[in-house]
């Protein structure tokens, strides 16, 4: 019987260790382990490696999270509630930055890492939270337009700037082509979230919390004109309605293959767009992002930036690897070895950067004009507001008026709580 | 089985005990314990990332849970889907189990290749279907144009088609679960039943109708049972298709929204509460109206 009893207390055990993950061993080296999404091109290791065989003693390891965005921030939701003490860096979407700040789980960054002046004025706004910096802005993205050069060569026209001279292109150009005139991110999901706000914004409306707070009737006429505004590239046939289903790579896979004049995406599709497999090779230009007459084009900010974790045992050693993998140095090789775009301005610059990548002198020109989207805790809220609204709306479902009316009300309840 | 002499009796049950003991305390760390603390939860406001504001909050949550407009909207919906989803699959189910009862030789390869489709992991499934069903690449649009059945391609996951599309890829995925079910009670019956009621000169409608359906009747309520269940819960095939886009959002859908997205604890606690106590009382109505009760042959 004792013995019995002694098997089924080892059984226990044993099985709780292999649940909990029993750890042993402790070699006196300082482990720092920093999240962060895939990085397929293997620079980040390589910096990795090489910061590891300069400082004895520290050993910095690489926790490969999910690929998906929503994925990492549910992993990231769970590891901060449990206090999670074994990861001390995270990198974080530029959405996370206040509702992450806001609960407490990631530290202000001290005076003095970085210099805020080198950096593009996006990527910095969007680590900042009631006047605190929270994070060092790692790689950038923004909303790009790209067209097809050899199409608006042909036809004798100049790339369009404001929407009347774009929508004139797809009639003229397009439409003989038989190709389809624009694609841009319409299925309901974070994408549409910042294609909306390009649309908002390169008509001059907001949705800022000012201007809820001041002139919401202004708010509700211009979110509701946008919408008409998407609607109308849909019903004229400029936009397929199929572009209310897709998201980037569907959109993307359109252009790639030849089928569309103009797509509006992320910086990513150029290496794409420019291989051998592309039917478009050679026959892709990018630039600024239309507006309407008078107006400015801004395009919504993507992109990564850098956090330690309120619940690390080492701060010091956090803080002095996130200066040197945020380092000029560091973004130039990430820039060059896996075309991470940079939010340091003089990487824009660098000769070996240029050279690897001679486009990038055409995204620093759309990186002038950025814009963030709500910076706010309840951001994941504040994007489904939009989301539901902007896709019920296109769908039909909702009249773009009484769409507005939810979008204007329920953002500034969201903002002012 | 016998039952076993009293001498050895009181042994086995004593260790059965410890043998069990381990697993009966897995089941409660990682099943009773979670539900009973998703009760506790929904009586409280808690969101993860406010902790600071958590406190104790009565009924508030099941009181906001009534007036949710998109609560009782994706609740329609996801008894839409479930009614027309299981029905399908019941009525396709059936034909196929009786189809397969009838196959003598070859057997083993139409029996494996129609469980196919439920041996594929779901998101694999679903991410098919969504390349299938894509408007402009997708293998269904180019078939039916080049048959001259449409002339400019459909948007299956746009407004209007994509509940249906959904169903569709539902009901391709899990017909052969029922099929299985069903063809296991098929071979279930006796021969016999069959020959004596030939005798009595009944037809084939009559042996299907007298013979076949009430002895196939406690297979088809557990069919039932178990695929109503399931897509009353549907997540992964509706989360991969359209992300819950242009009316087709689910509970668990909303529900993933608000416990994860949102990292409210407490009202999503709530809501589970409330998802548990429908499928609950669903298959209480189920089991009743099936009435899976051992009656005794007539």
């Amino acid at each position: 019987m004792r013995k019995l009893i002694a098997a089924a207390a080892a059984g226990a055990v044993l099985s709780i260790c292999l649940l909990a993950g029993c750890s042993t061993g402790d070699d006196g080296l300082i482990k720092i382990v920093f999240a962060a999404g895939q990085d397929p091109s293997g620079a980040t290791a390589a910096l990795i490696d090489e910061y590891n065989a300069s400082h004895p003693g520290i050993e910095v390891t690489f926790q490969v999270m999910p690929a998906n965005t929503d994925t990492q921030h549910d992993a990231y939701v769970t590891y901060f509630s449990a206090r999670e003490s074994r990861i001390d860096l995270y990198s974080l979407d530029v959405i996370w930055t206040a509702e992450f700040a806001r609960a407490g789980w990631i530290r202000p960054i001290p005076d003095g890492l970085f210099d805020e002046s080198e950096f593009l004025s996006g990527p910095l706004e969007s680590v900042t939270y009631e006047g605190a910096i929270y994070a060092v802005p790692w790689f950038t993205d923004a909303g790009v337009l790209y067209y097809r050069s050899d199409l608006l060569e042909k036809a004798g026209l100049t790339v369009p700037e404001t929407w009347s001279e774009f929508t004139r292109a797809c009639r003229t150009v397009a439409e003989p082509a038989g190709i389809t005139g624009f694609i841009w991110q319409g299925a309901k999901y974070e994408g549409l979230v910042c294609n909306f706000l390009e649309f908002l914004w390169s008509r001059g409306g907001d949705i800022s919390p000012e201007t809820l707070r001041d002139s919401p009737e202004r708010a509700v006429r211009d979110v509701e004109s946008t919408i008409d505004f998407m609607l109308q590239l849909i019903e004229t046939g400029i936009s397929p309605a199929s572009v209310l289903t897709y998201k980037e790579e569907e959109s993307r896979r359109l252009f790639t293959e030849g089928q569309a004049l103009f797509l509006r995406n992320w910086p990513y599709v150029w290496s794409i767009a420019e291989d051998e497999e592309s039917s478009v090779a050679g026959a892709v230009g990018i630039a600024p992002l239309p507006h309407a007459e008078g107006e400015n084009g801004y395009s919504t900010i993507g992109g990564w930036n850098i956090a330690v974790s309120t619940y690390t045992r080492y701060p010091e050693e956090a803080l002095e690897f996130l200066a040197f993998i945020t380092g000029e140095r560091s973004l130039n090789l990430r820039a060059i070895d896996g075309g991470y775009l940079p939010t340091r301005k003089s990487t824009y610059g660098d000769t070996d950067v240029l050279a690897a990548n001679p486009h990038y002198a055409g995204f620093f020109d759309v990186f002038q004009n950025t814009r963030n989207r709500p910076r706010t805790p309840h951001y994941p809220i504040a994007s489904d507001i939009i989301q539901e609204n902007v896709h019920r709306a296109l769908t039909g479902e909702f009249d773009s008026h009484a769409a507005a009316e939810s979008i204007v009300t329920e953002m500034a309840a969201i903002l002012s709580r | 089985m016998s039952k076993p002499g009293k001498a050895t009796g009181r042994h086995d049950g004593r260790l059965a005990v410890w043998l069990l003991a381990p697993s009966l305390a897995f089941v409660t760390i990682l099943g009773a314990f979670p539900v009973l603390s998703q009760f506790v939860l929904s009586f409280t406001h808690y969101n993860m990332k406010f902790a600071d504001e958590r406190g104790f909050a009565g009924l508030a949550n099941f009181a906001r849970l009534a007036t949710d407009t998109t609560f009782l909207q994706d609740f329609w919906q996801t008894v839409y889907f479930t009614v027309m989803s299981v029905g399908l699959e019941l009525t396709f189910g059936l034909a196929a189990a009786l189809a397969l009862n009838r196959i003598g030789r070859g057997r083993a390869p139409v029996n494996t290749s129609v469980v196919l489709p439920w041996a594929l992991p779901t998101v694999v499934a679903a991410t098919m279907w969504s390349l299938i069903l894509n408007d402009r690449m997708g293998l269904l649009n180019s078939v039916l144009v080049r048959l001259g059945a449409i002339d400019t391609p459909v948007v299956w996951l746009g407004p209007g088609l994509a509940m249906g599309s959904i169903i569709l890829a539902d009901v391709w995925k899990t017909t052969p679960f029922v099929a299985i079910i069903l063809l296991g009670g098929l071979k279930s019956i006796p021969d016999q039943y069959y020959e004596a009621a030939a005798l009595d000169g009944a037809g084939r409608w009559h042996l299907f109708r007298f013979v076949t359906m009430p002895l196939l009747r406690p297979f088809i309520a557990i069919a039932l049972l178990f695929r109503t269940m399931d897509a009353f819960r549907i997540f992964d095939i509706i989360w991969v298709l359209t992300g819950g886009a242009t009316k087709t959002e689910t509970l668990s859908i909303y529900i993933y929204r608000v416990l994860f997205r949102y990292s409210d604890l407490g009202y999503g606690s709530a809501m589970t509460v409330a998802l548990f106590l429908i499928v609950f009382l669903m298959s209480l109505g189920l089991l009743k109206i099936m009435k899976v009760t051992r009656e005794p042959l007539q």
